[in-house]
């Protein structure tokens, strides 16, 4: 083992010592208190992650989340005598049901509503605590919320309860990291940087949102319930929006998405204002311009900061290149080869007065290039997004083997098979070019949500997904980019990414919008012939482009859209003369001026 | 006879409300970005007004012109610290930095004022008129004017005047207005200048009969938010007509016990003030849920 390599792996215990460490050497009962606390504030800010996070979501319900619980334990324990082991559960289970239910007309708002609204919640939460005097306390809130306990033992305040609260942490951090870890974590990644992107991959976003809220609500559950055990109070003051504030800090300054930094981001931010009590409100003042630094200048927080110098000293482990390994060929096919591979009758979309498609109608191939030209605005990329259930269609049906899935929401249809690139390609420029290909192996391999896998088995799939996706990189010529950031590549070289990404799906039929665009000619040939290898395995292409040369290159037959109608079919020679299209698609003279 | 007294304060309420909305609505169409502390705005132009007052004893409306001056200059301060810095970066980081403005405006005032709430003085003097058997407060009567004159003005400024086209043209599409030779960025940091100044009259108008404290910031936000919401995101007039609604609402409401006296007396303690809040955040998801688009549609422009 190098001695860099060794450093960077003895760094986790050093920082386990130091934690082990700190209640140690700080030991006065106040010390033990804070350093509790730093402990709850952990298990609230890794929650924060999911939703903020992972999921990319500006929530601000955090604080009521965390408020709520803390009035669950409070309420039960304080004014009915229940100990922990029942109001431990209810308390997590009560700001969970609460994200249920908000979650139905906020969580697919974006992002201004969301916060907004979300923010909108807290508030009633925190008038209703003031105002439900006989439940609550009002203002004053409730005393005597007894100790974390069970049959008559409390554990005594200091070091049992610091233990305890810290254990709970150490839990919720393993946790955290282990569903976002591998290739959850990159799915998360992809969905915050491109939503459209993540649909494209079939992924549910919806559904992951809606799981990232309640996993953030149910740690916002732990969190309060701990905290309210060890204050043995609990006051409107747990549901006021520094609270929120505090929590966003944290997450801000530690780093939003690592679960180290939620332990630095609630270690800083209950320290530093013990340290500096002197101060009084000015502290806040600190609290704010940290808060307004770091946005500014550590988006990525002090994670990302201190990873950036490690990059620097060349602590990280070098990346090895996985062998690549191929797709599992394709598997057969359900249906009879006389139904064709899509069927696009009868599609019809109006926005608004005008008509995108009018009574479109066409066929796919297994194996087929299909060219799909018209001039700008006939309709071209909103049959796409028809066909990958990204627009709804107002009448018609699109069948794929036969079966409907003109109503089929995107990530089904990607499911099903049909995968495509976008015209603005959609990739996340900080990962890596084999991340960003190997994250579309997510459904495949089953790594998705949800499905529980033992922690060594987790990491399986990232594994085989890395070298597969290495062997589509090797297919698309761009091996030797592997490492290199998405965001780094010229032009030609995204193309090519985005197309590997989708052919991660094992799609039988592959879209793609533009993808000459901004390629020099060299480029292009080479695109043409890698494109046209795609088809050997029975793979389908509809290819939309405003470039003929290089559709006559490659596609076996040409669809030509004008006006939302399609106005020719056939083979690209007879398609290019018809005199339709040479009046819509090249302009009224007749076709001498063509390249 | 109430209920048109209560009609006038709703509407003195709402007119503030307005200028507190208009300005977070002029600052979204023009960054699509949340300004998060428009509602420290309104508590800052609030303490503003009573700093002055304590230098300068003289009725609201002489300081009027003041508090435009010093709140303007905060916003251009503001989106110099908050806003330039992270233009090219997600709306949410701006979100985030107003966020971080807010509670430095918030505990600024905390450290100098205090948390005991404080008014503004008047605008001319104190006391009720007589209009036809109605009662009114002169500060009532002086509010709508005021922020009726101002919303008039301001609708002069950005239809009439060469400086508003320009303003209007770097809202609609930055990078036309650019190419235009507008001044983009001189004309953000205006549009934001031109909003705390509106929050700061808000704020001088409203502590009087309301009071202000330092941490008033969090629901004035959330009325301009509302009030945007319903109004249409983006839209201007729809901004003003909802902080209308908002503030008849939030001084009706309370009061319905008076009004209908068929209303069992068991139930009365439900019409509060607190309760009122309930249930117009209650209304507001409402809304978001049937019409997430607002009652009149939204127009703003949506970064990608």
């Amino acid at each position: 083992m190098s001695r860099r390599a060794l450093i960077s792996g003895l760094m986790p215990f050093a920082g386990l010592a130091c934690l082990v460490a700190w209640p140690l050497v700080f030991n006065s009962p106040y010390d033990l208190r804070v350093f509790t606390l730093v402990g709850i504030y952990s298990i609230l800010v890794l929650g924060y992650q999911f939703i903020f996070g992972h999921a990319g979501a500006l929530a601000l319900t955090q604080g009521a989340f965390f408020g709520i619980a803390a009035y669950v334990t409070g309420i039960l324990g304080a004014k009915f005598g229940w100990s922990f082991p029942v109001t431990f559960p209810l308390s997590i289970v009560a700001p969970v049901l609460v994200a249920v239910v908000v979650a139905i007309p906020v969580l697919r708002l974006e992002s201004h509503y969301f916060a907004l609204a979300t923010l909108g919640i807290a508030q009633v939460a925190l008038l209703i605590a003031i105002k439900w005097e006989s439940v609550t306390g009002g203002a004053n809130g409730l005393a005597g919320v007894p100790g974390i306990g069970a049959f008559g033992l409390v554990l005594p305040r200091g070091y049992p309860t610091l233990a305890f609260v810290w254990g709970i942490a150490g839990v919720c951090a393993l946790v955290a990291w282990w569903l976002m870890r591998s290739l959850r974590g990159r799915a998360f990644q992809l969905m915050r940087t491109s939503e459209l992107a993540a649909m494209s991959i079939g992924l549910d976003t919806a559904r992951l949102r809606f799981l990232a809220f309640l996993l953030s609500a149910a740690f916002a559950g732990i969190a309060g319930a701990l905290h309210a055990h060890t204050l043995r109070v609990v006051s409107p003051e747990v549901l006021e929006f520094h609270v929120m504030v505090t929590c966003l800090t944290m997450a801000v300054i530690g780093g939003r998405t690592r679960v180290v930094g939620a332990f630095l981001g609630a270690f800083l931010l209950v320290q530093l204002p013990e340290w500096f009590r002197f101060l009084e409100h000015y502290y806040l003042i600190a609290y704010g311009g940290a808060l307004l630094a770091m946005i500014i200048v550590a988006p990525d927080g002090l994670v990302g900061l201190l990873d950036r110098i490690g990059a620097r000293l060349g602590l990280r482990p070098r990346h090895t290149l996985p062998a690549p390994v191929p797709l599992p060929s394709a598997a057969p096919e359900d249906v009879t080869a006389e139904v064709p591979l899509l069927s696009v009758n009868g599609l019809t979309k109006r926005f608004g007065g005008v008509a995108a498609l009018e009574d479109v109608s066409f066929q796919v191939d297994r194996g087929e290039i299909v060219g799909l030209i018209g001039p700008n605005g006939s309709g071209k990329t909103t049959l796409v997004n028809i066909v990958t259930g990204l627009t709804p269609a107002d009448a018609g049906e699109v069948r794929l083997m036969g079966q409907d899935i003109t109503h089929d929401p995107a990530f089904r249809i990607v499911q099903r098979g049909v995968a495509r690139t976008f015209q603005l390609i959609e990739l996340v420029d900080d990962m890596t070019c084999l991340e960003n290909v190997a994250v579309a192996r997510l459904t495949k391999l089953g790594a998705g949500f949800g499905r529980s896998r033992s922690p060594t088995e987790v990491d399986a799939p990232f594994g085989l997904a890395k070298r597969q996706a290495a062997h589509l990189l090797e297919r698309l010529g761009m091996l030797e980019a592997a490492f290199e950031p998405a965001g780094n590549l010229a032009q030609g070289l995204r193309r090519r990414l985005e197309i590997a990404r989708a052919l991660a799906l094992e799609p039988r039929l592959l879209l793609l919008d533009e993808p000459a665009a901004g390629l020099n000619e060299i480029e292009q040939q080479d695109l043409a012939i890698r494109l046209k290898g795609l088809r050997t395995s029975g793979l389908a292409l509809v290819v939309i482009e405003h470039n003929v040369p290089f559709l006559m290159a490659i596609a076996d037959r040409l669809v030509c859209l004008n006006a939302g109608r399609v106005i020719a079919v056939g083979k690209p020679s007879d398609v290019r003369a018809d005199p339709n299209v040479v009046a819509a698609y090249f302009g009224a003279q007749p076709a001498d001026g063509l390249p | 006879m109430l209920t048109l007294q209560l009609l006038v304060n709703g509407i003195a309420l709402g007119a503030a409300y307005a200028l507190c909305a208009l300005g977070f609505v002029l600052v979204l169409n023009a960054t699509g970005a949340v300004n998060f502390a428009q509602g420290d705005m309104v508590m800052a132009g609030g303490f503003v007004a009573i700093a002055l007052v304590s230098l300068w004893p003289v009725p609201g409306l002489v300081l009027l012109p003041a508090v435009v001056l010093i709140t303007g200059l905060l916003g251009l301060v503001f989106s110099a610290i908050g806003y330039f810095p992270l233009k090219s970066r997600p709306p949410v980081s701006v979100f985030i930095s107003t966020i971080a403005l807010g509670v430095i405006f918030q505990n600024v005032a905390m450290v100098t004022f205090g948390p005991e709430p404080r008014a503004t003085p008047p605008l001319l003097v104190a006391g009720n008129v007589d209009v036809g058997g109605l009662t009114v407060s002169i500060q009532a009567i002086a509010v709508i004017l005021i922020a009726a004159l101002l919303v008039g003005g301001q609708h002069v400024l950005l239809m009439r005047t060469r400086l508003g086209q320009s303003l209007r043209a770097t809202a609609q599409d930055r990078e036309m207005a650019a190419a235009l030779g507008i001044r983009v960025n001189l004309m953000i940091a205006l549009t934001f200048a031109l909003s705390t100044a509106l929050a700061g009259v808000a704020g001088l108008l409203l502590a009087n009969t309301y009071f202000v404290t330092p941490t008033d910031g969090t629901n004035y936000i959330l009325k301009a938010y509302i009030a945007a919401t319903i109004g249409g995101w983006g839209r201007l007039h729809g901004a003003i007509a909802g902080a209308m609604l908002i503030a008849v609402f939030e001084v009706m409401f309370p009061a319905l016990p008076l009004l209908i006296p068929v209303l069992p007396v068991a139930v009365h303690g439900m019409f509060s003030q607190t309760s009122a809040s309930i249930v117009l955040y209650l209304a507001l998801l409402a809304v978001l849920f049937l019409r997430p688009q607002g009652l009149f549609g939204e127009i703003a422009q949506r970064r990608a």
